[in-house]
């Protein structure tokens, strides 16, 4: 039996270990459009602000050969055909398969297709959009960047450029940063860190209006509130749209099963893949590293075994790149909120039936795991939330585990 | 595996544990480095919950929730003894893994170990490097008391340890006299504090 991956991203790497720890021992061809060995775009952001190169090559830079997958690097899968059983590429190559495993990540969205034909404007996605911003900050001697679109990625793209010693402004649309991931009133308290301990020069209630290029070089751009910064470098963040238009024929993911198949022998996961919640059972693209890791084992161990189950996808996320204060965020902000902060620490649980529907903790990570498995096992939490958010030491785990009874303080 | 088990009734809150292991992650392995010394690296943290103590360090669970959670590849599991481990060469810090370790076991700092001069995640790594030459994990050896004690770990433990830390509890050899007196001495000293408090 032959496999073929459509991508080399993390869901298609776990997918491959996977199958060969299962016993796997048939073809695997794994095609990707870029010209390297698996990487984690979790962390190449440190490859801008100065780590080495090989560190973003989380499986080894011999993946391919240690698990005996055949790469096809380079080639951009245009066509799934489904009757000959064949994947095609832009390149003009043609691969058959018996099953496949269709992970093609997802990609930058620009406002605006064309700005990014001008030099100087790049995405922040994939290891080659790194490495592109990397030469271009050398060739060019750049001192000053934009990046437009303040969410996760925008963000951590800040973060990672100004490590490196570059002024960056960033610009987004809503009233506060990493709006997505945040309440408004989290976001306003991360945002005023990002710009204050951080260092960020933060836009908000603005967007990139027009570019001012001379010669195809990106010379400037023009917010929204009509002020103009001189710049040759802007990064766009306003979003990314999953690469599902290959398979389905439109770019907005691809809807499994339970065993992760979109249809009989084809598999999808990652960024691609329309899968439901954990705890609210709502369908979505919770496109986290640790979501595609599950999604690849039960796809590879159903493909040997003919059974396997994905109980759901989380969508928790957590920012904690060259700050002292991590932004940790999960579930949904609905229900009655219940709040702890006290200097640089913020803490919030949303509940909703005594449970916990989602929170934002932001300033240290001291309770995280135990709100997060209070979260995942639906504990009823109502009598010792408020305890739990202002517990500075971590002990209200242990304690409920030594069974012991909370202070009665008067 | 072997684990270590915790009997927090026994753990008297010297912190013998704490010096043991920095003393072990300190390159110089001397106590006086450790003076003044911020890249100190503690695994282990002994924690007042009320009138116990409690020393808290990484479980090594079966399976990891850290490990799964890593995207740097800096988390895997030790063949030889089992034990999680961390490698801050390629550690970015990211705290994906310390959002989901129920029991608080990574902290990060910049340590000894940490390259590129930021932070990197730090956690137990059950001296897994101690265990290949025939040792006792370097707090466990320190522990006087036997509130740390290295065993092995059945499979029913192991697949339990994930929903619960209760497993990892000692205490079914009964509690020696003088440490219920000194329990009970300090049970009263944390009850009189709490009212002189209110």
């Amino acid at each position: 039996m032959k496999v073929v991956t459509v991508g080399t991203g993390m869901a298609s790497a776990d997918f491959v270990q996977q199958l060969r720890q299962e016993g796997f021992a048939d073809e695997i061809v794994m095609i990707s459009d870029e010209p390297y060995a698996p990487y984690s775009p979790c962390v190449i952001p440190f490859y801008l602000a100065g780590d080495p190169l090989e560190s973003v090559f989380w499986k080894g830079q011999d993946f391919y050969q240690r698990q005996q997958v055949t790469p096809l690097l380079e080639h951009r899968v245009v066509e799934i055909d489904r009757e000959q059983r064949l994947v095609r590429t832009e390149q003009g190559a043609s691969e058959s398969y018996d099953r496949l495993f269709y992970a093609a990540g997802s990609r930058s969205w620009c406002p605006q297709a064309d700005w990014m034909q001008t030099a100087g404007v790049f995405g922040f996605k994939t290891l080659t959009d790194m490495v592109a911003i990397d030469r271009y900050i050398g060739q060019q001697g750049i001192q000053r960047a934009v990046v437009f679109g303040g969410g996760f990625i925008g963000v951590d793209a800040a973060l990672a450029l100004h490590h490196r010693g570059i002024e960056v402004t960033i610009v987004h649309r809503n009233n506060r940063l990493l709006s997505q991931m945040t309440d408004v009133e989290g976001g306003q308290f991360a945002t005023e860190r990002l710009a204050t301990k951080a260092g960020l020069d933060v836009r908000l209630h603005n967007t990139v209006e027009a570019l001012s290029v001379d010669a195809g070089q990106l010379r400037g751009v023009t917010l929204s509130d009509g002020t103009t910064l001189d710049t040759a470098m802007l990064i766009v963040t306003t979003g990314v749209t999953p690469n599902s238009a290959p398979l389905t024929g439109a770019d907005d993911g691809v809807s499994v099963s339970s065993e992760l198949l979109s249809e009989a022998g084809i598999y999808a996961a990652g960024d691609v893949a329309l899968t439901r919640h954990l705890v609210s059972d709502v369908p979505g693209l919770y496109a986290t590293y640790p979501n595609a890791q599950q999604q690849a084992r039960v796809a590879a161990r159903h493909l040997v075994h003919g059974s396997a189950h994905y109980d759901g996808s989380l969508n928790t996320n957590v920012l904690q790149k060259h700050i002292d204060f991590p932004i940790i965020s999960v579930g949904v902000f609905e229900g009655e909120p219940v709040t702890w902060c006290q200097g640089d620490l913020f803490r919030r649980a949303y509940l909703q039936d005594g449970r916990i529907n989602g929170y934002i903790l932001i300033g240290d990570t001291r309770n995280a795991g135990h709100i997060h498995h209070l979260y995942v096992t639906r504990e009823p939490v109502d009598h010792n939330i408020a305890e739990i958010l202002a517990d500075r030491r971590g002990v209200s785990h242990y304690r409920n585990l030594m069974q012991l009874q909370t202070p009665v303080t008067v | 595996m072997k684990k270590i088990f915790v009997d927090y009734k026994k753990c008297v809150a010297c912190k013998g544990c704490e010096i043991a292991c920095a003393i072990q992650q300190h390159p110089s392995h001397n106590l006086y480095a450790l003076v003044g010394d911020k890249k100190t690296q503690v695994n282990v943290r002994v924690l007042g919950v009320e009138h116990e103590a409690f020393p808290v360090s990484c479980r090594h669970c079966e399976p990891a929730m850290c490990l799964d959670a890593c995207p740097s590849g800096a988390i895997s599991r030790d063949p030889q003894t089992s034990a999680v481990v961390l490698n801050p060469d390629i550690c970015k810090a990211c705290a994906m893994c310390a959002m989901v370790c129920p029991f608080d076991a990574v902290s990060f700092k910049q340590t000894h170990r940490a390259q590129y001069g930021r932070t990197v995640a730090y956690k137990c790594d059950l001296c897994h490097e101690r265990l290949q030459e025939g040792l006792n994990p370097a707090c466990v050896d320190a522990c006087h008391s036997n509130a740390l004690v290295f065993k092995e770990s059945d499979e029913l433990s192991n697949q339990r340890a994930v929903q619960n830390l209760k497993v990892y509890l000692l205490g079914d050899e009964g509690e020696p006299p003088l440490f219920s007196l000194y329990r009970e001495l300090r049970r009263k000293e944390f009850a009189r504090r709490r009212s002189d408090k209110s």
